[in-house]
């Protein structure tokens, strides 16, 4: 239990960190944003799994859970809507075409 | 012991998340990066949260954390909407 607790702490831990990385070196905002969005939303459900594990109590899992299905349901809501402005500013069409050099190795793991 | 383990990792990672998101806030090359920046620092706010509940041992924290996924999901609606509504006014015209 402990162990297994551990490990998803680790991995989110790290997913966290990753997340933040993807602000920095993802070629344009619309890639940042699949990275903090998809990378944040696993690195927090990883971390409240873990942490109740850790925690052993009763009144841990509900909350968790209330947690985790917010997130699900709110943070794409909100990337999606941030996303669709961003694309009506044409921010993204003049980056687009900055990243197009570096496209086929950048899709394949920029996206995971 | 795992438990202080734990806790020392989620801190670290979330320090190193602020920081990261932090100075992309400061020199971002648009508004939107701005704003997902807001967003990983919220998700490092939140993570911040359960490192406190857990060393603490009290369940009050994660309803801060509820409280503070709540709070993230409009601010980044609106700060969208901002966006969209001022795109004509300043830099796009």
């Amino acid at each position: 239990m402990n162990t297994i607790g551990l490990l998803l702490i680790v991995l989110g831990a790290a997913l966290l960190v990753i997340a933040a990385l993807g602000l920095w070196t993802l070629p344009d905002a619309l890639a940042r944003q699949h990275a903090a969005t998809k990378a944040g939303t696993l690195s927090l459900a990883l971390l409240l799994l873990g942490a109740g594990l850790l925690a052993e109590s009763e009144g841990w899992w509900w909350r968790i859970g209330v947690v985790i299905v917010l997130l699900v349901c709110t943070l794409p809501v909100a990337s999606h809507m941030l996303a669709r402005a961003a694309a009506r500013r044409g921010l993204t069409p003049r980056q687009i075409a900055e990243a197009q050099p570096m496209e086929p190795p950048a899709a394949g793991d920029g996206e995971r | 012991m795992s438990l202080s383990v734990a806790v020392l990792l989620i801190v670290a990672a979330a320090m190193l998340a602020l920081v990261l998101a932090i100075a992309r806030m400061l020199k971002a090359p648009s508004v939107a990066d701005r704003i997902i920046a807001l967003d990983v620092l919220l998700s490092a706010a939140i993570a911040l949260c359960i490192a406190a509940g857990l060393s603490s041992g009290r369940v009050l924290f994660m309803d801060v954390a509820i409280g503070l996924a709540l709070v993230g999901f409009v601010a980044t609606i609106v700060w969208a909407r901002v966006v969209d509504r001022s795109g004509d006014a300043e830099e796009h015209a």
